[in-house]
């Protein structure tokens, strides 16, 4: 692998995630996700007692959830919602270029085809890691404006474990990309994984411990635990085992891509 | 002289159709080559081939003067038959990213860049999107990207066939000038275009090498003298030439000197084993029979008729 090669694509992609105005929207969304957990959370009382045709004199009584509570909701949103968007802004991230041809031009130099997956995915990264980052930034600064505090320590390794269960899934995308024609059936297949595993992760907990989808149940508990909460000791079997499956899928892609660079 | 290139027995196979059934050929180093034959006689499946987009089922490409280690398509510059960019960018930003995935450094790939699209025509376009391009600009952005390293070998899928005459033109006259500094291997559905800029021809026809050679040697090997008489429109005229098709065969004075007659339209045309004596026979025939005609032209076959036979159209 040649890093001023390497550059060169991972350049090209960041530029056009530029100029498709992904690198603005992508994060807009994730901010707007993130800004509204912590202050409907606030409101809800004001917003029930002004929709609601409650009888004259009706107190309502609604505890403010605690802060911890707010972002892991927050990271539940994203996982929903955010999750949905990086998928359809990156399915057709290798299909696309080899239907439309552009592949033939530049598979034709003399680039590996790790190195053309790997830009891919690089870029891919930055705008995921970036995008929930900002996000959950905004969402960690207004529960600290409207309800409380939330230490930086499980505010981080909770950012950390989710952006892996992000990185997981997207480098699913980016595999079904190089496999399949449709971008549609990338974006399909790769969220029905992510829905899959989270179902069968939250069906058999004990069982499934070691499984990427118990990544998610991970980062809730991490950043609502106390102080000497030990990550590695309670989820090291899934963070390895969703790490090493990440680096298979990108071996995958890449291998995809050499068995068919163009369309025949 | 020099070979460059190097294929043998090459094979593909899709599904249960065949659709190179074991080509072979020598690209000399220097030399303008024609991939010739017409439409699915499997001439893009050889240029992917060859470029390595696609895998041979059998068969063996061989670049010489390849050091070891060395990529072979770090030799090769590509054109496609429709080639597609990414039409966010501006014809310069693409072929500096062309250069810059070559190895050129960022001010080579520029200065490369620059002088290229200045070549091809497109210095005032360098910096409008490619989506705004017009087909023969995208050729042409597509000579200057696959020469921005400079390879020994450009390689091109029928360059010319989807342009309109002005396009054409344009791109015609770039590859005139190309082929006097690089060796150059592009495929065509027709033969003008083969005749008009190449040193050799590889003329395949399903999937088969039908005929190779130099053109002019191919030229002078299957050159035949040939009477082309166009007749009156006349009844009586047409009756004789009817009847000469079907005579010269069987007639043993006419089977000496004539090896094949046939009529298109009100035109006889004849393939003679001996010109002087042909002529002699024809028109004292043309005489006795007081054939009525508008034109008698003796002349050689050209290579359009050879390509017609061998492609069996
Ligand atoms: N991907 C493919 N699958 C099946 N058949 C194919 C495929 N590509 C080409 N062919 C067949 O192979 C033959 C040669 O095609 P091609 O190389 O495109 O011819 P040419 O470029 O000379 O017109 C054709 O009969 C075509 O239908
Ligand atoms: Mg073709």
């Amino acid at each position: 692998m040649n890093a001023g090669k390497l550059l060169t694509l991972v350049q090209k992609e960041w530029l056009e995630l530029l100029r498709s105005f992904k690198l603005i929207w992508v994060p807009l969304v994730f901010v707007v996700l993130g800004i509204m957990q912590p202050v409907t959370s606030y409101y809800m009382p004001v917003i029930l007692e002004k929709a609601g045709n409650m009888p004259e004199g009706t107190v309502i009584e609604i505890p403010l959830p605690s802060g911890a509570q707010v972002l892991a909701d927050t990271l539940s949103q994203f996982g929903v919602m955010g999750l949905l968007i990086l998928a359809l802004s990156f399915m057709g991230t290798v299909s696309g270029e080899r239907n439309s041809g552009a592949t033939s031009l530049v598979l034709v130099k003399p680039i590996s085809f790790g190195t053309y997956i790997a830009a891919k995915w690089i870029s891919m990264m930055t705008l995921t890691w970036g995008a929930l980052l900002l996000g959950y930034a905004a969402s960690w600064y207004y529960t600290w404006l409207l309800i409380e505090q939330v230490a930086f320590g499980p505010f981080l390794l909770s950012y950390i474990l989710f952006g892996l269960w992000f990185t997981f899934i997207l480098t699913g995308t980016l595999l079904f990309s190089t496999l399949l024609r449709s971008a549609a059936g990338a974006a399909f297949s790769s969220l029905g994984l992510a829905v899959l595993l989270s179902l069968l992760a939250g069906l058999m907990p004990k069982y499934l411990s070691w499984s990427p989808g118990s990544i998610t149940g991970s980062a809730y508990q991490a950043v609502q635990s106390l102080e000497g909460f030990d990550a590695l000791a309670s989820f090291g079997w899934s963070i390895g085992i969703t790490v090493l499956l990440i680096g298979a899928g990108l071996i995958g892609s890449a291998a995809m891509l050499r068995r068919s660079p163009a369309l025949d | 002289m020099n070979r460059l290139l190097q294929v043998e027995g090459l094979v593909k196979t899709f599904g249960t159709t065949q659709a190179v059934k074991g080509i072979g050929f020598n690209i000399k180093e220097g030399r303008c080559t024609a991939l010739l034959g017409p439409n699915g006689a499997g001439k893009t499946t050889t240029i992917r081939m060859l470029t390595g987009l696609l895998k041979p089922t059998e068969g063996k490409i061989e670049f010489q003067g390849l050091r070891p280690g060395e990529d072979q398509r770090s030799l090769l510059g590509y054109l496609p038959q429709s080639p597609a960019f990414h039409n966010w960018m501006s014809g310069m930003e693409y072929a500096v990213y062309a250069g810059k995935l070559c190895g050129l450094s960022a001010g080579e790939a520029k200065s490369r860049a620059k002088e290229l699209l200045g070549r091809v025509g497109l210095a005032d376009a360098a910096n409008r999107k490619i989506g705004g391009y017009s087909g023969g600009m995208k050729q042409r952005l597509g000579l200057a990207q696959a020469l921005i390293h400079r390879p020994r070998l450009l390689v091109m899928d029928e360059p010319v066939s989807a342009l309109d005459p002005i396009g054409r033109r344009e791109v015609l006259g770039i590859l005139k000038e190309l082929k006097e500094e690089t060796t150059v291997l592009f495929s065509t559905h027709v033969l003008h275009d083969a005749e008009e800029l190449c040193d050799d021809v590889v003329i395949i026809q399903s999937g088969q090498v039908a005929l190779q050679g130099s053109l002019s040697q191919i030229q002078s090997d299957h050159r035949r003298p040939v009477i082309e008489l166009k007749l009156e429109d006349k009844e009586s005229s047409m009756e004789w030439a009817r009847s000469f098709v079907e005579r010269h065969q069987t007639d043993d004075a006419w089977r000496m000197i004539i090896e094949d007659a046939h009529l298109e339209d009100r035109t006889l045309r004849l393939t003679v084993l001996d010109m002087e004596k042909a002529r002699q026979a024809l028109t004292e025939e043309l005489a006795k029979q007081r054939v009525g005609f508008v034109r008698l032209e003796a002349g050689y076959s050209s290579l359009e008729d050879l390509f017609m036979k061998v492609v069996g159209a």
